[in-house]
């Protein structure tokens, strides 16, 4: 059901931070909220597969840089 | 996350027209002082949706349209909430209603609408299994028997 929701290890903060980002203009960037980068960041929220590929471009870094499927966040 | 201008108004709007409504039937059923009270509480709740589409919150930036996919997915997961405590309530009202012998047709319509609303929304949103023949076990089988007998056509030729 929708509480069963796959949430992968993600490499996001560090990108961000390497950069001298902070989380609004990433948002403004990749055009969600800022509380989403915080639910990403924070492992929380599992991106969809397009927004995936766009946070990877971004970063000009390849999806399975960005994200860890062998690793899941514990919930 | 941009949502358009006029997305911001949908949430108020509705609110005040489903008021307005209400207020009519009030206006109807209990005099126009009644009426009008619910009028003004109608106007008061809209602009109370209206300020609160200005927020950046999750909340906010759902009514005001402007929703990123998280956001989409909080208020699909807040809606079938919703509707599960909704058909608990007219599940309890209707055997409250039964049990004091008074009318319950009104949680049987609720309940009823709701669950076969859920139903067809179910089956409309969900995938069929009408595309098993193109599995990749029987799709294969498939061209293994076709391939077997063009090389036989092929031979008795």
């Amino acid at each position: 059901m929708l509480s069963n929701l796959y949430i992968m290890k993600n490499s996001l903060r560090d990108q961000r931070t390497q950069r001298g980002l902070s989380q609004a203009e990433l948002a403004a960037g990749l055009g969600v909220s800022r509380q989403t980068v915080i639910a990403i960041e924070s492992g929380r929220y599992s991106p969809s597969l397009p927004l995936a590929f766009r946070i990877a471009k971004y970063f000009n870094v390849t999806v399975d840089t960005m994200f860890d499927p062998e690793e899941e966040v514990e919930q | 996350m941009k949502g358009n201008k006029g997305s911001r108004w949908y949430a108020p709007v509705t609110v005040i027209i489903g008021g307005s409504i209400i207020a009519l039937a009030v206006g109807i059923g209990h005099g126009s002082s009644k009426a009008l009270i619910t009028q003004i509480i109608t106007l008061v709740l809209g602009i109370g949706y209206f300020l609160l589409t200005r927020s950046n919150s999750d909340v906010g930036t759902i009514y005001g349209g402007r929703a990123d996919e998280r956001q989409h997915l909080v208020y699909l997961r807040a809606s079938a909430t919703a509707l599960r405590v909704m058909l608990g309530a007219a599940f309890v009202c209707a055997v409250i209603t039964v049990a004091l012998n008074d009318n319950y047709w009104q949680s049987d319509v609720i309940g009823s609408v709701g669950g076969v609303a859920f139903l067809v929304c179910l089956a409309a949103y969900g995938d069929d299994d009408d595309d098993r023949a193109h599995d990749s076990e029987e799709a294969m089988r498939d061209e293994t028997v076709r391939k077997a007998d063009e090389s036989r056509w092929e031979h008795d030729e």
